[in-house]
């Protein structure tokens, strides 16, 4: 309605006719408007009284107190330290913690499959191409929460029991109790190494900005890439022997019926991750591939023209332009992991969605505040996320005109 | 000068030299294809040694060691080969697959009932045929009966029982749609002229005032209407209730309902996102937003615990019904979004232009931009579907006997205890046919009609 600033035939004739108001089109403006707004109301108070009278009915009270009271229920297995003593508020904080973890994880196992197989699909080699335009076929076509339940019950439900246990490294250990690995132990003073490695990081920052106003200025190349190595590792390493190698791992051994000792996931983390790594994985290759093929071909004719070789011309030309193209789709799709992380449901890994809105909900029966703090959660992550992809999507964003 | 005027001046090229033998043909197609260097001939061996594992495993696994033919899963485990081992794990069990199969399609539906299910399917593929008879004409009007009203008929058809009257009068008028859409086939067929034309004609009509005819027609299908009315007041169905609703058919039967939603809610929210009216602007952005941000499950979990709150009790509405709106209210929230960024392709150009020509807001919107905003929009609509139907597992979750979950229960049964990774290849199997189609399909609109300026 708006699109059209004055309702056509209408506004030269508003004296004539008491009805002619109707054509004009800030008063139609303001009246959709109230007439939305009016709905809206209607309707939430609706749903309002309703639910008053519904929550009157079976005596219970709306407000966050029950976040104070005891849970009472044990979880499976959490990042954040848990016992059955401990409140809703902080099950609602093992929820988001153990979500947050695996979605973690996942994003960056599946950006790493996804940058392979984009590339995969664009290789001049044509059983390559082919097997890997399938692989992303076949995953993408059939449901997420199918192959998780699949991973689940024919993998990582039927692995052998702790004394059969497959053990493919020394400390790597597998078996339908989880997956074990060893933890690391630091001693007193491996917050040196950590310091040093963080100055490595921090230095090898400074070197490269100063290579680069040393190379427009004078016009000579500094070997950036093998010192920055240096710094971030080499540094370390040679605080971290040099006191002593303060770090031991805690290795996972059987004693009696199951393994102690060493970190742990249960067998349905493993099931969710590997699922969620598989299956965005193919999202991620189609978002790679087009963006590397929205970058035309006589950009690389260019930059060949100008003499540049072709590592250079990958690097310097096609990336920084294909990632143009390629960082929206993938940050969106991340967004997805976050969303589809809650499908842990349904194999009983302990996220947000299972231990908050399922057990904490049907026992005590806060069905309100708990839909909105779970909600709440993942908007705010959405949104968080959305907001730093519109500032990349502005530095970004070609500069025209 | 006079050089040139001689014939031995000319020039004239030598026959151009063939190419060289090891660019031609199957070998020149291997060297440039999978032998280019010493690092893709390895990536080719490794790529032909994973094929033919794959292929190896796939046939031992589906096809040589599987057993067709067994009364439980127990039986199949201990079938033995013809090399004296028994099966266990290495071969599958499409014994079980095919004793769970019915349930897989139609989940609990009595069996003698499902007839009805088999035929709501032949009336929905009827109904959308004409879309691809090329001689039929009111395509849109066919399509728009069809998404409007079929859900109501095959409501009525598939719950049986009781119908209220609500439910009669639609699904009668759904039936009369139907048959007078046929009626327009076979007209346009045999005769070469649309059903209405005929019926003006036939009436007597066809020399008075335009006017007039509207009321012809209106008559002759409140008609049809009446017949559809009397047909289906004598129906005697046994009543299902949607608790026995499950497999394949309720998958298709909630992505279908979703799918046929998304659309029309998605347009409207995305012009409300765009309206320069601030009021229905923060709504529609605040629903989207909302909505596209939570995953699934939450809005599902929403809708069987909060909705019951919501609501009064005396309605007390029916789970599937519940999820039903769960799932359109995503895909509306989606589907707003795709339609929007169709929307912002269109040049600034077309608005102005159609507004000069005196269109207004609807005019523009409906016959200007919104057919080049859906159309470059396909391959997303379609994908979007694809998502939806693949989200619609979800379902399972909360209790819905959808075939992921018929295809899990399938290996609790006692009979079939520890039968899990064969219905879940026939689900996979299931849904990737149907999602491939449907991708192909869309790449197949997106050459034949989004291209839009090369084909007349």
């Amino acid at each position: 309605m708006a699109v059209i600033e004055k309702g056509g035939s209408s506004s030269g004739s508003s004296g004539k006719s008491a009805l002619a108001f109707i054509n004009d089109e800030r008063f139609r403006s303001v009246f959709y408007q109230l007439l939305v707004g009016a709905i809206v109301l209607v309707a939430g108070y609706y749903l309002y009284a309703n639910t008053a009278a519904n929550l009157d009915a079976r005596g219970m009270e709306v407000g966050f107190g029950f976040l104070g009271s005891t849970a009472g229920f044990s979880i499976a297995w959490s990042l954040i330290p848990y016992t059955p003593g401990d409140t809703y508020f902080h099950v609602f904080l093992v929820g988001i913690g153990n979500t947050l973890l695996v979605a973690a994880i996942a994003i960056l196992t599946s950006t790493f499959l996804g940058f392979v197989m984009g590339v995969l699909r664009l290789s001049k080699n044509w059983l390559i191409r082919n097997i890997a335009a399938w692989y992303v076929e076949i995953l993408r076509n059939t449901p997420l929460l199918l192959q998780i339940l699949f991973w689940f019950l024919t993998v990582f439900a039927l692995l052998p029991s702790p004394r059969q246990s497959l053990e493919p490294m020394t400390g790597f250990v597998l078996n339908n109790r989880g997956f074990y690995f060893p933890s690391p132990q630091p001693g007193d003073l491996f917050f040196l190494t950590a310091g040093a490695f963080v100055i490595g990081i921090v230095g090898a920052f400074i070197l490269s900005k100063w290579a680069t106003k040393r190379l427009f200025d004078t016009g000579q190349k500094t070997p950036v890439f093998p010192i920055s190595l240096g710094l971030i590792f080499g540094f370390p390493l040679v605080v971290f022997l040099v006191t002593g190698a303060p770090l031991a791992f805690d290795l996972p051994t059987l004693q009696g019926f199951n393994f102690v000792g060493g970190g742990s996931v249960p067998p349905a983390f493993c099931a969710l991750l590997l699922a969620l790594t598989i299956y965005h994985s193919c999202f991620m290759a189609e978002a790679v591939r087009a963006g590397i093929l929205s970058v035309s071909h006589g950009q690389t004719e260019a930059s060949y023209s100008l003499g540049l070789k072709p590592s250079w011309t990958l690097r310097l030309v096609i990336i920084p332009q294909a990632m143009r193209a390629v960082v929206p789709p993938m940050i969106s799709n991340w967004m997805n992991v976050v969303k589809n992380s809650s499908l842990a449901i349904a194999i009983g890994f302990p996220d947000l969605v299972a231990v908050f809105m399922q057990t904490s909900l049907n026992q005590s029966g806060h069905a309100i505040e708990i839909v909105a703090m779970v909600m709440l959660f993942y908007m705010t992550v959405s949104l968080s996320i959305s907001l730093a992809l519109n500032q990349y999507n502005k530095s970004v964003q070609l500069k025209e005109r | 000068m006079s050089d040139t005027t001689h014939s031995d001046a000319v020039f004239r090229p030598k026959p151009s030299l063939p190419p060289p033998p090891n660019t031609v043909g199957v070998v020149g197609w291997l060297r440039k294809n999978l032998f280019g260097g010493p690092i893709d001939t390895i990536f080719t061996v490794v790529g032909i040694w994973l094929i033919g594992t794959l292929l190896v495993t796939v046939y031992q696994y589906g096809i040589a060691n599987a057993v067709w033919e067994a009364n439980s899963y127990r039986e199949c485990l201990d079938t033995v080969l013809p090399n004296g081992e028994k099966v266990g794990h290495s071969g599958a069990c499409w014994a079980g697959v095919a004793v769970w199969m019915n349930q897989y399609i139609y989940g609990r539906y009595p069996d003698p009932e499902q007839w009805r299910v088999q035929l709501c399917l032949a009336i929905l593929v009827l109904w959308l045929m004409p879309f691809w008879l090329p001689r039929v004409t009111a395509k849109i009007q066919t399509g728009l009966s069809a998404v409007l009203t079929f859900p109501f008929l095959a409501a009525h058809i598939l719950l049986g029982g009781e119908a209220g009257s609500f439910l009669m009068l639609t699904s009668s008028l759904a039936l009369a749609l139907f048959v007078t859409v046929w009626l327009n086939v076979i007209t346009s067929y045999a005769m070469n002229k649309s059903v209405g034309k005929l019926v003006v004609e036939l009436t007597g009509m066809a020399d008075k005032d335009d006017r007039l005819h509207k009321w012809v027609l209106l008559a002759g299908f409140a008609v049809v209407f009446l017949g559809a009315l009397a047909y289906e007041s004598s129906w005697d169905l046994v009543a299902v209730p949607t608790t026995d609703w499950g497999g394949l058919f309720l998958t298709l039967c909630i992505s279908g309902i979703a799918i046929a939603s998304a659309i029309p809610s998605g347009v409207i929210l995305a012009l409300g996102r765009r309206s320069k009216m601030p009021v229905i602007r923060v709504f529609c952005t605040m629903w989207i937003e909302l909505f596209r941000s939570v995953p699934l499950i939450t809005i599902l979990f929403m809708a069987v615990t909060m909705m019951p709150l919501f609501l009064p009790v005396e309605l007390n509405p029916d789970k599937l019904v519940m999820v039903i709106v769960a799932v359109c209210i995503f895909a509306s929230a989606y589907m707003a979004e795709i339609v929007r960024g169709g929307l912002q392709a269109i040049p600034k150009g077309q608005y102005e232009a159609a507004q000069a020509l005196g269109l207004n807001y609807w005019k523009v919107t409906t016959f200007i931009v919104m057919p080049q905003a859906l159309k470059l929009m396909i391959p997303n609509i379609v994908g979007n579907f694809i998502g939806l139907l693949k989200d619609t597992t979800l379902v399972s979750i909360i209790g819905l006997y959808d075939i992921l979950l018929m295809a899990k229960a399938s290996g609790q049964d006692p009979n079939w205890l520890g039968l899990h990774a064969e219905p879940m290849l026939f689900a996979a199997g299931v849904f990737f046919i149907i999602c491939f189609a449907m991708s192909k399909y869309s790449q197949h609109l997106e050459r034949t009609i989004a291209g839009g300026y090369g084909r007349r």
